[in-house]
């Protein structure tokens, strides 16, 4: 099940992370909704990430393989050089550098699809309701934790907890 | 230099930046129409040269490149005003880009479309601009990978992709809210675009490290695309192109007429959208001292260019030269430093004249100087080349003509558009600001 409570400051907000997290639930069990980001200090929320390194590994294979691309059409029909080197790995640099970039472009935002979720399916819970300019910690919960949880939230300033789900 | 007196509510922001998005005024549908049927003008007159051949077009022996490689150049240096203003400002955390990224991102992919657009006008045979594509075709033959066009080809698709996604990430969140309180086919769109966003810290910590990581990468692109612009012409041993400060003078020049677009645009979105809340005069001010930067800059450039040239005196550089600085160009060449450098410098040097109005005035005056610039570059070697018995002239055709103003009429077309389906100012990226700021 889920508990979400509405909070009106992100210091409020801060206090039921820490409060929650310390009380046994992981940051994986906490999600804020928010109109705008919220800039939370090291050691509240915080969320691997590994997109630097999938776009470094999106690079270079897409590198790897426009090398290999381009070294097989070099081969596949060969013009005539005069002399020069079938595949010139200096003259089709660009070719290479670019594609390398594209790969590092296209990771970046597949990376991002996966890592934020979307596009979002319908099978997965919605975002609660919320007025504008309010933010929401949604916590989950099983059962015998939602008491507790539920007295954390209305301790830390939430001002409206509800619970919405099935018990888990 | 006054703005809001007092932080806005963030709803207000809303209210103020979605406002545009609703209804059209008689006025826009004017300007809508006007530019449509321009733009239409100048479909038909690439009709006609698909009709009747590349040889209604004023490109002959010994200038094959035109007009339509002069806009080729141009348009994708203007697409350099998004990556300028957004992924360096956005990197090195400059608050105060916030109300200008999505104008400039915008320019970015719209130029970019264009400008690809005329090396397949230029063709002749538009019909096979899928040769460029790296398959065998049915001569089984593969695209030369070692020629300057293709690195083009992959330069400018590259670009393009990074771009529209540069433009589209951001956009997520505002789109995700207006979904809410859109209706109809509008609300279909919105939350087609929006793919299910929520609004949660996981979303947003993706979206922040993606952004960030999408700036380092399109300046990396950026940089190379117009760098591999000026390597069409510097891998070529023709006079006055065959140089190796090419690649940064163009980068350079593209920067500069980047912000100038960017200064044009801002200017009349401000004016028209009623954004004078948003788009203060603290953001013309910093961009045309930008502008002002990029002008001696570019200054620098023109004149390395020129003075070494000059000062070998070899004869096929000089009668190039001679050409552009004293003979039948002369009057062009004059004309763009005049526009590059004299009315920047006088009009946003002195602080006392610089204005929103002094800074729209010099950037249209640097649209039109860069525009010669490129005439300048292309034109005049084309003209002089190596052979003087094979010397000749160009001059521009009706359809040349028509195709490039229409060009300019598709830009303000696209973007019409586009600022009435979308915030032209970021609404979740806008922090709202106080007069003690300024």
């Amino acid at each position: 099940m889920y508990l979400i409570g509405d909070f009106h400051d992100q210091e409020s907000t801060v206090r039921a992370v820490l409060d929650l997290k310390a009380n046994g639930f992981n940051a994986d069990d906490l999600d804020v909704f928010s109109d705008e980001p919220l800039e939370f200090r090291r050691g509240v929320l915080d969320r691997r990430s590994r997109m630097s390194l999938a776009v470094v590994t999106g690079a270079i294979i897409f590198c790897l393989l426009a090398i290999g691309f381009v070294h097989f059409t070099q081969y596949n029909y060969q013009l005539v050089t005069g002399g020069m080197p079938t595949f010139s790995f200096w003259a089709t640099g660009v070719v290479f550098y670019e594609l390398t970039l594209f790969g590092a472009i296209v990771t970046t935002f597949f990376w991002f699809l996966r890592e934020s979720g979307l596009p979002r399916r319908a099978s997965r819970p919605s975002a609660p309701m919320r007025e504008p300019g309010t933010i929401c910690v949604q916590v989950r919960s099983r059962l015998d934790q939602a008491e507790a949880a539920h007295r954390l939230l209305e301790r830390a300033g939430a001002n409206n907890v509800r619970r919405i789900g099935d018990a888990t | 230099m006054a703005i809001a007196s007092k932080v806005m509510p963030y709803d207000e922001v809303r209210r103020d930046l979605w406002r545009p998005l609703s209804g059209a005024s008689s006025r826009y549908i004017v300007v809508l129409v006007l530019l449509s049927a321009v733009a239409l003008w100048g479909l038909v007159a690439w009709g006609y040269q698909l009709y009747r051949g590349i040889g209604v077009a004023g490109i002959r022996r010994p200038v094959f490149w035109g007009f339509y490689l002069v806009n080729f150049v141009f348009w994708i240096g203007i697409s350099h005003a998004g990556t300028l203003i957004s992924a360096i400002l956005r990197l090195t955390d400059a608050g105060w880009r916030k109300p200008v990224t999505r104008a400039a991102e915008a320019i970015t992919v719209f130029a970019l479309m264009i400008g690809g657009m005329f090396p397949i006008i230029h063709l002749g045979r538009a019909w096979l601009f899928f040769w460029l594509f790296p398959y065998p075709n049915s001569r089984l033959l593969w695209p030369n990978f070692r020629s300057p066009l293709l690195w083009d080809v992959t330069a400018i698709s590259t670009y393009l992709t990074g771009s529209i996604i540069y433009l589209f990430l951001p956009l997520i969140p505002d789109v995700a809210q207006l979904s809410t309180h859109a209706a109809g086919w509008r609300r279909l769109l919105y939350r087609t675009l929006s793919l299910g966003w929520t609004g949660s810290d996981r979303e947003w910590h993706a979206l922040e490290r993606a952004m960030k990581l999408m700036a380092g990468i399109i300046l990396a692109v950026a940089v190379s695309v117009h760098t591999v612009v000026a390597w069409d012409f510097s891998m070529s041993v023709a006079p006055m192109w065959h140089s190796s400060i090419f690649g940064p003078y163009f980068v350079v020049g593209a920067i500069f007429s980047g912000i100038a677009a960017l200064l044009v645009v801002m200017s009349i979105i401000r004016k028209t959208m009623h954004l004078e809340k948003y788009l203060t005069p603290h953001h013309f001010n910093n961009l045309a001292k930008l502008l002002l930067l990029m002008s001696l800059l570019w200054l620098y450039f023109t004149v390395a260019e020129n003075l070494t040239a000059w000062y070998g005196n070899e004869p096929k550089e000089m009668s190039v030269f001679g050409a552009r600085v004293r003979g039948n160009f002369a009057p062009y060449f004059w004309i763009m430093v005049f526009c590059n450098f004299a009315v920047p410098f006088v009009l946003l040097g002195i602080r006392r004249l610089r204005s929103i109005l002094t800074a729209t005035i010099a950037s249209v005056t640097v649209l039109i100087g860069m525009w010669l610039e490129r005439f300048l570059i292309i034109i005049p070697t084309l003209s002089f080349g190596r052979l003087p018995a094979a010397w000749g002239h160009y001059a521009p055709t009706w359809v040349e003509i028509s195709i490039s103003v229409a060009t300019f009429a598709v830009m303000g077309v696209l973007y019409l558009v586009f600022s009435k389906l979308f915030p032209i100012v970021s609404v979740w990226e806008f922090e709202p600001h106080s007069e003690a700021e300024e």
